[in-house]
């Protein structure tokens, strides 16, 4: 990990509410698949935590949510050329065992986004069968990436695209079509406990990335933690954001 | 090339540039990013006699050009410290081992297990005092002064850093409590109490309701406290609160500070403390400093 001074390359509006950031590093950077880097927005003391898309040598993209002042601020100010402060890579990733050959990918909201890396690192290697839930067709993005899993579908909550519903009742009624080895699974907390709750007892692997509110970044000042099922305190930046679902209490 | 080199309580730091107790963590990660050696001192995570599960979250939140944290102290208690980190921290840098406690018998026994093994104990006595219902001990005066006596007790060996609260009546009364008290040396400030508010939950965003307040939209009042308190005693001053860079550790520099803590920008930009001291050194240059110490307490006020 380490702090970069980053140049713009491309930062435009992709669906509703949802822009692409690329930017290149000063030099190559190995990010495993989700991974996340936090970036800096001018005159916001805190740093926005994004899950890193696309790691291509230098170049790495993200995408991003419009929520509040700071993510507008980066929507409205950065334009190709101009300079970006950025950590990464931070965070421990998504990670598939040798003998996992079948990888399910549920993901819903801005939880797709550090799904679509690990799509990309093991779609050679793997059947990735992927669950991507938006909330209408207006907010679907980045279909093209997604389409390298063997299988896709797409669920909307309105039914205006695909399914009609969230990502883990598409999973759930496609279940016989993927019998998944391991689950990787990153979105809204509800999100995560149904998948939870729809895989408990089968025996597969459910990896979850979770989000909270940081600080560092990098584990030092203990501000993004979570409860670990042993009692334990995790924290979210260093010891995840990829955790098994067992491990941790959502 | 000036020379940064200060000395604080007769030990000698090799710059005035300290990263602020809490955003630091006992310094491991940073190290990940930078070789923190280079750092004139770590102020440690705030340290307790048993490990502590800290506030439930959100532990953070923004304001414009501040943050409020409410982490509560989680840490793996002083024995994990002692064992798990102090060795690798002295390799690296002069450790200063910042402590909390809920009574005055806490105080003093968590400085016992410090004395003689670290470089420096800073007393953070911004934490609720159970015989005090509830109420800080840094706020009354002479509570300062009894939290500050009970540890020195324990301080043989050790020099005592007491750490002063600014929501405070009088920073100058409590300042020159805590030297009454046998402070060796006085911190500020710890952060402001505030609250930030989602609006559309009608709710605190902090799980713990309030925060504290750091970060650059304190400095001015950081900078004023320094000042009303290092002229109210002859014990050196460490400054803190919304250092950004070179200029405002300056700043605190001239109203009074021996040295400085840099807290909330360490999140902005992992590197600033190495840009700190580097900005340090060419300020100097250019303003032909020789030696950093000699800026110390050199604010002439307007008459
Ligand atoms: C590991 C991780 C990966 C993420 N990946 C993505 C992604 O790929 N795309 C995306 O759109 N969003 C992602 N998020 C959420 C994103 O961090 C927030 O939406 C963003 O920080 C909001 O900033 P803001 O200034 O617009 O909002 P504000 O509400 O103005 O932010 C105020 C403060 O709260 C923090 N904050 C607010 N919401 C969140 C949140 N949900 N999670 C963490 N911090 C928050 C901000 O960082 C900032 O410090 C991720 C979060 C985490 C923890
Ligand atoms: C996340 C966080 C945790 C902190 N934890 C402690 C602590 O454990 N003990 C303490 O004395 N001060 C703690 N502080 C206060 C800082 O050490 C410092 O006094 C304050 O942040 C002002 O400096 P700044 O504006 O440079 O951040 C903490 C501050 C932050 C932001
Ligand atoms: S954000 Fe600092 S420990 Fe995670």
């Amino acid at each position: 990990m380490r702090e970069f001074t980053a140049t713009v390359l491309e930062n435009v509006c992709i669906a509703e509410e949802i822009w692409s950031l690329t930017f290149a590093l000063e030099e190559e950077q190995a990010v495993r698949p989700g991974q996340f880097c936090m970036i800096g927005v001018e005159n916001f003391p805190l740093k926005r935590p994004i899950a890193i898309c696309k790691a291509e040598g230098e170049r790495i993209t993200v995408c991003y949510r419009l929520k509040g002042e700071g993510t507008r601020k980066l929507a409205s100010q950065y334009r190709a050329g101009e300079k970006l402060q950025v950590l990464l890579p931070l965070g421990n990733g998504f990670y598939a065992e040798e003998s996992e050959k079948r990888i399910a990918v549920v993901g819903g909201g801005v939880g797709i986004f550090p799904l679509i890396s690990a799509i990309r690192a093991y779609a050679a290697q793997k059947e990735i069968y992927a669950y991507m839930g938006f909330r209408n067709k207006a907010a679907i993005c980045m279909e093209y990436e997604m389409q390298r899993a063997k299988r896709l579908v797409i669920a909307t909550d309105d039914g205006s695209y695909g399914f009609c519903g969230n990502a883990v009742q598409a999973f759930k009624n496609d279940f016989s079509n993927a019998r998944p080895d391991v689950i990787f699974a990153c979105g809204p907390l509800p999100m995560l406990r149904a998948l939870k709750a729809a895989t408990a007892g089968m025996g597969i692997p459910v990896y979850v990335s979770l989000e909270e509110r940081m600080g560092c970044g990098i584990g030092a000042c203990l501000v993004c933690v979570c409860d670990r099922t042993n009692g334990k305190k995790a924290r979210i930046c260093k010891d995840g954001p990829v955790f098994e679902a067992g491990e941790v209490v959502l | 090339m000036a020379d940064l080199r200060v000395t604080l309580c007769g030990v000698e730091l090799k710059n005035p540039v300290i990263p602020a107790s809490g955003t630091f963590g006992f310094g491991r990660e940073f190290n990940e990013i930078y070789d923190i050696s280079c750092l004139g001192a770590v102020a440690t995570k705030g340290l307790t006699l048993e490990p502590r599960a800290g506030n439930p979250v959100p532990r953070i939140a923004e304001g414009h050009g501040v943050i409020l944290n409410a982490v509560g102290l989680q840490n793996p208690g002083v024995e994990g410290f002692l064992s798990n980190d102090l060795a690798w921290l002295k390799s690296k840098t002069r450790v200063i081992a910042n402590v909390a406690g809920k009574t005055l018998s806490d105080y003093e026994a968590i400085c016992a297990k410090l004395d003689g093994l670290v470089d420096f104990i800073e007393l953070n006595i911004s934490c609720p005092n159970v015989k005090a219902g509830g109420m800080a001990f840094g706020v009354r005066p002479e509570n300062v002064a009894e939290v500050t006596r009970v540890a020195k007790r324990a301080c043989e060996h050790t020099p005592l850093i007491v750490k002063l609260s600014p929501n405070v009546e009088s920073i100058a009364a409590n300042a020159t409590a805590a030297e009454e008290g046998g402070a060796d040396c006085i911190s500020l400030v710890n952060t402001f109490t505030g609250l930030a508010v989602d609006i559309e939950r009608r709710r605190p965003i902090l799980a713990n309701n309030t925060g504290g307040v750091s970060g650059a939209g304190i400095r001015p009042i950081a900078v004023r406290m320094v000042y009303e308190a290092s002229r109210a005693v002859t014990i050196p001053v460490v400054g803190m609160g919304g250092v950004t860079c070179a200029e405002d550790a300056i700043e605190f520099l001239m109203a009074g500070a021996t040295a400085v803590q840099v807290g909330t920008q360490n999140f902005t930009d992992t590197l600033a403390c190495p840009k700190i001291i580097e900005g340090l050194n060419r300020w100097c240059d250019a303003h032909g400093v020789k030696a950093i110490s000699e800026l110390t307490g050199t604010l002439c006020p307007n008459t």
